[in-house]
């Protein structure tokens, strides 16, 4: 019989061999050179701030408006101080801003006795992973809400730091990442089980995008989430809520279940697709390198999709 | 009531499992708690409506086991019986229980006492009385009484040392069959004929009439020992069973009169019902040998007793004449050397070591017999007369040189020439002999009538004859006499000892009167016996018993009814003679239960109309213990059915603490170990017997024990550098626990906030002090103590426990106790702190006259001595010469004045007063210079 349980507070948090685990995982993929061909022209070998000006998401100078440039790009804030009118220009960044965030709500604690890791554990591993790999790569990468986008060397140690502040700091994490937009032509890496209501995540998925940013949204599922193997008298507990759902029969909610799921999944991936995100199922008894491979391919796809699209 | 041996004592019982099918119903209806599970994606269905709200049925092998379980439960209420005790069927009167009691029961005494008590459970059950008769109380009328009172008697029953006659109990029986119809006849018999057991059989069914009569027998025969040889090369016992069956090997033992073996010679019955058995022993161990018994054999009749008759003499003989090999048969000394050599040792003097008396008397011999030797002269008359004076034996034979001349070693002062009977020249006819007397230490032996006398020395008649004759001619002219002289004897023989005076030495009786008069050399025997006066051994005293076998074959005090017996008794055991020792302790005459060369001979009751049953039936078995730890089993089995159907058993994996109690519990449950009977001595106290070490209270305040260890080591070491004492290291004791009789020095600090030990180690404590040991206790509260103020916590600590433990009275340490001269001369004992007082035993008052002595002990070493310097932490230096704890005030001698305290202490614990004595050697030498 399936054994499910949930980790102890002590289990679920940020450890060093999340970081071990994630450093030894990226480390047996190639260096992620993110749409390499592409960037060559616009991105300079993907090096970051050339420091001069140019297309960029940070602030690099004002200068005095020249006659004939577009009045958009007046900074009317800094022109009220002065007589003069300027331009705010930008940085000339040559690398992406990806964007990582992974789910620790209480709902991803939880390992059944088919899996190789519990839900947390497999999300921290694999987010980091990604994290390292796309520094490697030239990228920037920051936690949505907890840590600005560096390119860090250290850049697992880093998060890590920042997870265990937040942690620290608020005991309950949340269902989903905060609504809000990102910046255009940066990417989101949304990492999490993705159980809450599909309208929320939907919501939480155009908010984010509204300004063009692209996304992957990795799902991962214990196996016990996805085959429903219980039988004979069952009590079902929520595992962040008081609910509980008494069977008699356990199989005879199996039908239904596995219908629901795929349901709530086909609600999700249409919504990505919508934004042109993707969706990647990752159950935790599959190897997490597995699902490396399959982020990676997408974020090359989906920032070599961008540039093209931007560069036309 | 089935085929099955199987009965309930409340059958009612059982009609309860009518009611297993209604719980088998209510057992479907109440399911086992849901297993819980969690589930994060419960959101998805948590509307949906469950489909089959009938929750799954009992699994049907829960319900199996639970049913099983209540009937486990309701069979073990209705008292099962394995092999219920079919007795008494159709019987309505009482039970009357024949009990063989005699010695050969002993061996399987608590199986029979077992089934008999059965048997009067089984009619008390019935509400019927019972009475038992035991053989060897035939006679006395068998009482009827209520189950407990008669199984009362029954365990009060003991097996006799003899073999009861058991035709006694007819009558008896036969007057309580005729008072008590109907009654239930049970004979637990022992299966021997011996005691009239046929007879016994045929004359209780015919007075129980047309009642039924039970016998039990036996399986097992006993072993017996019918009688023992002490021959030339070893001794030999006849080891003897009724039927050939049963243990046919075994282990004889020997044993001297103090119960310590001699020697184990293994027997082997094969399939016969006889064999010898033979301890090949040097003659004196022989000698020894006061008790024979088969070992594992409980009984009187396993165990033979011997007494100074079957000890082997070394017998000298010398001869008169001079010897001619060349006709034997003409030779005195032949007949005596084949009468004697059966049962004692026999040296004839060889022709060329000088005088032939002399020489023997050098081999030790205890019977000197000397034929036809007229006159002893010279050495060998003065070492005769003193091997007589001293205890020895002396047997002379007349002959023609005595008849002529005679010394004074005779008995009786002898007639010149004798007198010839039958001869050609007197009309009278050979005399044959009279039968002895019984003052005479022959009586008992059988006169034939074919043995004559033609010729005798005669002895003069005078006021003593009488006495000293012990066995006359039937004219009443002594042929033998005999007279005490000193320890000894002498005993004269009027005849030659070859057929040229008489045929007596062709007889029987011959061989029977030398063995008589031999087995009285021992060493001592005449003075026993012969108390009547003027040397003449009176025979006639019965002998009081001294100590007897019991039915087991112990030896124990004799029972009121033990009787004395004539000397030379050789019949078997009877109630009158138990088996046993009797007579002083010097002069022992051993009874045995079994006569030299009995048989036991098995009970032949074929024909008679008898119930055999064995005696051996197994015993009813209770089976209510069973069935309901069967059933707690099964509970514990059916909760953890139901915990893992629940889903319980997870959490267990998860968390090996839980996992580790529920282990537990069901070792608890199941293996139980026993609590460990071999006391195993363990490797400290081996350790701690085998080396002296220094030993310390563990208090358990981390502190101060490590000072004890650390201040102790270094006293060990100090100890062992300065003095002869290398002491072991030093070892923490729990007064409660530890064995502390291997530690003569305790070192004891007082640690207030630890609790009391316990009472009983108190009283080890005590036990401690008393054996010789010394405690200090250390109060360690030198400078928190104040004169008349309250007592410090340590003292109030050290005075509850020293409440229930034997205290001397102490005084502080007089300047010149001894304590303070052990080693160093000292004037006080300091420790961390100097100001504090140490108590120690009180001195005898000073009786004066040791004015000038410098020390002063008691008898002994003070049990305790009680300080407050703390001493250990002064002594607290590590191995590297560091300090743990700082002085106060703190000098650097007053570490090593504490170090010489210690010293003292332990030197005063292991001489005890030995330098109080000591302080004289100077004098002493002085004295011894002059």
């Amino acid at each position: 019989m399936v054994e499910t349980r949930l980790l102890g507070p002590d289990e679920s948090g940020v450890k060093a061999r999340h970081e071990t685990g994630a450093l030894d995982l990226a480390r047996r993929l190639p260096a992620l050179a993110v749409a390499a061909k592409e960037v060559a022209a616009t991105v300079m070998y993907g090096v970051h701030g050339r420091k001069r000006p140019g297309v960029g998401e940070t602030f690099w100078q004002f200068r005095p408006f020249a006659a004939g440039e577009s009045t958009s790009r007046i900074d009317w804030r800094r022109s009220a101080r002065d007589d003069r009118v300027y331009v705010r220009e930008r940085e000339w960044e040559a690398a992406h801003t990806v964007w990582l965030w992974i789910d620790r709500s209480p709902s991803m604690a939880y390992v059944s006795s088919l899996a190789m890791q519990s839900k947390v554990d497999r999300a921290l591993t694999l987010g980091l992973a990604a994290a390292d790999l796309l520094v490697r790569g030239g990228e920037r990468v920051g936690v949505i809400g907890l840590m600005r986008a560096v390119a860090s060397r250290g850049i697992v140690e880093r998060i890590c730091e920042s997870l265990i502040a937040e942690e620290r700091r608020s005991a309950h994490a949340s269902e989903l990442p905060p609504a809000e937009p990102l910046a255009p032509r940066s990417q989101a890496v949304l990492i999490g089980d993705f159980l809450s209501p599909p309208a929320d995540i939907v919501q939480t998925i155009d908010a984010m995008a509204s300004r063009g940013a692209g996304g992957q949204v990795v799902m991962i599922a214990d196996p016990v989430e996805e085959s429903f193997p219980f039988s004979g008298h069952t009590e079902f507990r929520d595992v962040d809520s008081a609910a509980r759902l008494r069977a008699g029969d356990a199989r005879t909610f199996r039908s239904d279940y596995i219908s629901r799921l795929a349901a709530h999944r086909d609600t999700l991936r249409e919504a990505c697709a919508r934004r042109g995100w993707t969706l990647l199922i990752h159950r935790t008894d599959q190897p997490a390198s597995r699902a490396l491979l399959d982020l990676r391919i997408r974020i090359e796809a989906a920032q070599g999709g961008a540039t093209i699209a931007e560069a036309q | 009531m089935f085929a099955l041996p199987l009965a309930f004592t409340v059958p009612m019982a059982l009609a309860a499992l009518a009611l297993l099918p209604a719980l088998y119903y209510l057992l479907r209806l109440t399911p086992p708690r849901p297993r819980e599970v969690a589930f994060p994606p419960l959101k998805l269905i948590l509307d949906l409506k469950p489909k089959d709200e009938t929750p799954a049925r009992t699994p049907w092998w829960l319900m199996a086991l639970r049913l099983t379980l209540a009937a486990f439960v309701i069979l073990a209420m209705a008292g099962p019986l394995w092999n219920p005790q079919a007795a008494g069927e159709g019987a309505k009167g009482p039970l009357l229980l024949i009990l063989d009691d005699g010695w050969p029961a002993a061996p399987l005494w608590d199986q029979r006492i077992a089934a008999a008590g059965e048997r009067i459970l089984a009619a008390a059950r019935e509400g019927r009385a019972s009475a038992i008769l035991p053989m060897s109380e035939g006679a006395r009328d068998a009482t009827l009484a209520d189950g407990g009172k008669t199984l009362e008697r029954l365990r009060a029953l003991k097996p006799a040392p003899f073999i009861p006659d058991r035709s006694a109990a007819l009558p008896t029986a036969a007057r309580f069959l005729a008072a008590n119809k109907q009654s239930e006849i049970v004979w637990l018999t022992d299966g021997l004929e011996n005691g009239g057991a046929k007879n016994f059989a045929a004359g209780l069914i015919e007075t129980a009439g047309d009642q039924p009569v039970h016998v039990l027998t036996q399986e097992k025969p006993p072993l017996a020992i019918s009688g023992t040889r002490n021959n030339a090369v070893a001794l030999e016992a006849s080891i003897v069973r009724p039927v050939a069956n049963g243990q046919a090997t075994g282990v004889l033992r020997a044993l001297d009169l103090k119960g310590a073996a001699i020697g184990e010679t293994h027997f082997d019955l094969g399939s016969g019902t006889e064999t010898l058995a033979t301890f090949t022993l040097p003659l004196e161990l022989r000698n020894d040998i006061a008790r024979i018994e088969i070992l594992n054999e409980r009984s009187a009749g396993a165990v033979t007793l011997l007494d100074s008759r079957w000890k082997r003499r070394r017998v000298g003989v010398v001869s008169g004449e001079t010897s001619d090999t060349a006709q034997p048969l003409l030779s005195p000394a032949y007949y005596i050397v084949k009468a004697l050599a059966p049962f004692a040792d026999v040296r004839e003097a060889k022709a060329n070591r000088g005088d032939p008396i002399l020489a023997l008397l050098d081999d030790q011999v205890s019977v000197m017999v000397l034929t036809d030797v007229g006159v002893v002269s010279g050495a060998a008359h003065d070492a005769l007369a003193k091997f007589v004076e001293s205890g020895g034996l002396l047997i002379r034979f007349a002959g023609v040189r005595l008849a002529n001349a005679s010394d004074d070693l005779v008995p009786v002062r002898l007639r010149r020439g004798g007198r010839v009977l039958g001869g050609a020249l007197s009309w009278d006819t050979p005399k044959a002999l009279a039968p002895f007397e019984q003052e005479s230490p022959l009586f008992g032996l059988a006169v034939t009538r074919d043995v004559s006398v033609t010729r005798q020395v005669l002895a003069e008649p005078e006021a003593g004859l009488p006495g000293k004759t012990w066995a006359a001619l039937a004219d009443g002219t002594p042929l033998i006499t005999a007279e005490k002289r000193g320890k000894g004897l002498i005993a004269l023989v009027h005849v030659t000892a070859d057929t040229t005076w008489s045929n007596l030495p062709l007889s029987g009786l011959f061989v029977d009167i030398l063995r008589r008069i031999v087995s009285l050399s021992a060493e001592s025997a005449g003075a026993a016996r012969g108390d009547a006066g003027n040397g003449a051994v009176d025979q006639s005293a019965n002998v009081p018993p001294t100590r007897t076998l019991d039915g087991f074959g112990a030896l124990g005090p004799p029972p009121v009814t033990a009787r004395p017996i004539p000397a030379f008794y050789e019949g078997a055991s009877s109630v009158d003679h138990p088996p046993g020792f009797y007579g002083p302790p010097d002069a022992l005459v051993a009874v045995n239960a079994m006569a030299p060369g009995a048989r036991l001979t098995p009970a032949d009751v074929s024909g008679l109309k008898l119930q055999i049953e064995p005696l051996q039936k197994s015993a009813p078995i209770d089976l209510r213990p069973a069935l309901l730890a069967l059933a707690a089993a099964l509970f514990i089995a059916d909760a953890i059915a139901s915990l893992w159907l629940a889903g319980g058993l997870r959490l267990l994996r998860h968390t090996p603490a839980a996992a580790a109690l529920f282990l537990i519990f069901l070792i608890g449950l199941f293996g139980v170990p026993g609590p460990s009977q071999a006391q195993s001595i363990s490797q400290r106290d081996m350790d701690a017997a085998l080396r002296t070490h220094l030993g310390y209270i563990v208090t358990g305040d981390a502190k101060v024990d490590e000072a004890s260890q650390v201040g102790l080591a270094n006293l060990s070491r100090v100890l062992a550098a300065r003095t002869a004492l290398s002491a072991g290291d030093p070892i923490g004791l729990d007064p409660a626990r530890d064995e502390l009789a291997f530690y003569p020095f305790i070192y004891w600090p007082i640690a207030p906030e630890r609790p009391l030990p316990g009472a009983e180690a108190a009283a080890k404590i005590s036990n401690y002090m008393k054996q010789g040991g010394m405690i200090v206790f250390d109060t360690r509260d030198a400078l928190s103590v104040r004169p008349d103020g309250p007592p410090t916590p340590e003292q109030a600590w050290l005075r509850k426990l020293l409440a229930n433990v034997d205290v001397p009275e102490l005084e502080p340490v007089p300047r010149d106790h001894v304590v303070t001269k052990t080693f160093y001369l000292l004037d006080s004992f300091v420790g961390r702190t100097t100001v504090g007082q140490t108590w120690i035993e009180a001195l005898p008052p000073d009786d004066g006259d040791g004015a000038n002595r410098p020390a002063r002990a008691g008898d002994g070493v003070s049990p305790l001595v009680i300080t407050s310097n703390d001493l250990a932490a002064a002594w607290a230096v590590t191995r590297g010469g560091e300090a743990l704890f700082p002085l106060t005030p703190g000098s650097p001698r007053q570490r090593e004045m504490a170090l010489r305290g210690g010293v003292n202490l332990v030197m005063y614990t292991l001489t005890g007063n030995y330098k109080a004595d000591q302080v004289h050697v100077r004098d002493l030498l002085e004295r011894l210079a002059h």
